[in-house]
């Protein structure tokens, strides 16, 4: 590697504690250096510890054992320089869609008429233009995620967390919505850790895929997925469905595995 | 992006119709009570009961109106009212602050806690005695007794209201920049703010109904005291008259309340829906 990672996550062991029941062991020594204007897909099936790694980074959960550096900075907690973006949106229901995008701005002390600015020019871009004093609550789930995701824009973070952001949408608006991303991190190129267990996401949106394990959470492979994706038919690009094809094969076994610890 | 709504242009057999139904649907939603009334006006005056049994409504109706002009009726209400709202408020802003300190401290909740479990389902009427060997029969003592009982359903409702919030909402608030007091103020409280409101709900017609019990115990001014002094002198209609004072006033208040919620919560999904309180 020509220059040095941005993120490095190195050697990352987790134990999930249930409020009940015995402890697991969630994340088993991880490593995973990314790439500044990277865009990274950790795929695996649910309750491989993604989105437990994605937390970990953003410094939500404590690092107990290894340690995770950001531009060289070992992560102590959460920092505006990691922007997350939740599968349930987490948007503050009592304000409107403004109040929202205004929230971190205002906590980042920007002055009013520089943050008003740009609170519209977020909620422009993420195209809810005419919706930005509406509620959450009378907003579309589609809508909300564009909301949310215009909040987590707004205060510039250089890295973007995201944790199936897509998750929650039907499949049409999740289409689109997959689109608007791209078209996105095109305008403001930054790094992008996406977590999804949608193996056409992933290859869809990133440069790579790093595919995880059934629990305990392993990298088991990463590949490469950086190839031209401007064909306005993605879907039966050659390319496009080999590495589909490929990261399946690696997946269908955890999935299996991670089916059968479920209801055994 | 507007919606277009079609209004089709009124004419009056339309207009009037309309106001024909809002009349007619209104009636409809009272008239369970109003049937009740007619139903106690019909007893009264059927002479099944003896007046000092059943006084008729009008004679209580009369009774209310001559209250009001002598001033008791004035005077009774405020007294009643001050001392429920006076209960109320401390009870509200101290449950929700017990709450919250229960939810964010450790030592705190290991101190309430068992309060809390063994005085929630008490009956705290049972300290009337204590409270009037401690703190004599005046507005004190009264007051005291309402926070007594209206201060568990407020820290109840907080506690579980701020167990309640989503940690998604708080790592978004910290991800922005928040400070732990922040974090209190500007996300957990407003998060936690629909059931907070639901317990304040709860607080409220308990502190009238604890007020109203105080007084009849406690003799003096007020509603309950008012109404103890005329079951003493064997006077029935000023009885009734309480209780229908009592009663108006406790709808009042409900409706207040739930008025003041819709407008705290007019960004909650409840917020749309059809009221119900």
């Amino acid at each position: 590697m020509q220059e040095p990672a941005q993120i490095v996550v190195d050697n990352i062991s987790h134990l999930y504690r249930p409020p009940r029941g015995r402890e697991v062991l969630a994340l088993d020594a991880v490593s995973l250096e990314v790439r500044q204007s990277e865009f990274i897909a950790l795929l695996g099936p649910s309750g491989c510890g993604k989105s437990t790694l994605l937390y970990l980074i953003g410094g939500f959960l404590p690092v107990e054992k290894g340690e995770i550096r950001v531009d060289g900075k070992a992560v102590a907690g959460p920092g505006p320089d990691r922007g997350i973006v939740f599968q349930h949106f987490a948007l503050f229901p009592w304000k409107t869609v403004r109040g929202n995008v205004l929230y971190g701005l205002e906590r980042q002390g920007m002055a009013k008429a520089e943050r008003e600015k740009r609170a519209m020019d977020y909620i422009e871009l993420v195209g809810l233009h005419g919706f930005e004093d509406s509620y959450p609550s009378q907003l579309s789930g589609g809508m909300k995620q564009r909301a949310a995701i215009a909040r987590t824009l707004a205060f510039d973070p250089k890295i973007l967390l995201m944790d199936e952001p897509f998750g929650a949408l039907d499949a049409q608006t999740r289409g689109l919505m997959q689109m608007e991303l791209l078209r996105i991190w095109q305008r403001t190129p930054k790094t992008v850790i996406f977590v999804t267990h949608d193996v056409q996401e992933a290859v869809l949106l990133s440069d790579r895929v790093a595919v995880m394990s059934a629990r305990p959470g392993r990298i088991k492979t990463i590949v490469d997925t950086k190839f031209d994706k401007n064909d306005p038919d993605i879907f039966k690009n050659k390319t496009f469905v080999e590495k589909v094809d490929e990261i399946w094969n690696l997946v269908k076994d955890e999935a299996i595995k991670a089916q059968g610890k479920r209801s055994a | 992006m507007s919606i277009e709504v079609q209004t089709p242009r009124d004419g009056v057999p339309e207009i009037l119709g309309r106001l024909a139904w809002t009349l007619i649907w209104g009636f409809a939603r009272v008239f369970s009570i109003v049937a009740l009334l007619a139903a106690w006006e019909i007893l009264a005056r059927s002479h099944t009961f003896t007046p000092f049994q059943l006084p008729a409504l009008s004679a209580v109706l009369e009774r209310i109106w001559s209250d009001a002009e002598s001033g008791d009726l004035a005077i009774n209400t405020a007294l009643t009212l001050y001392r429920a709202m006076a209960g109320f408020l401390i009870s509200a802003v101290g449950g929700v602050v017990v709450g919250m300190a229960m939810s964010r401290n450790a030592a705190a909740n290991w101190f309430f806690d068992p309060i809390v479990s063994v005085g929630f389902p008490m009956p705290k009427i049972a300290f009337l005695p204590v409270v009037i060997l401690w703190l004599g029969v005046y507005d004190t003592a009264k007051i005291t007794i309402i926070v007594v009982d209206a201060i568990f359903p407020v820290i109840a409702a907080t506690v579980i209201a701020i167990q309640g919030v989503e940690r998604e909402l708080i790592w978004s608030a910290r991800n922005m920049g928040a400070n732990n007091r922040q974090l209190l103020h500007q996300v957990i409280l407003p998060a936690a703010l629909p059931q907070i409101m639901t317990g304040l709900q709860v607080a409220l017609p308990l502190s009238l109904i604890v007020a109203v019990v105080a007084e009849m115990l406690m003799g003096g001014y007020g509603l309950g005291g008012a109404m103890m002094q005329a079951s003493r002198f064997a006077n029935s209609t000023s009885v009734f008259a309480g209780i229908v004072e009592i009663a108006v006033i406790g709808y009042v208040l409900i409706k207040a309340m739930a008025i003041i919620r819709r407008r705290l919560l007019i960004w909650h999904p409840e917020a749309n829906a059809p009221a119900t309180a």
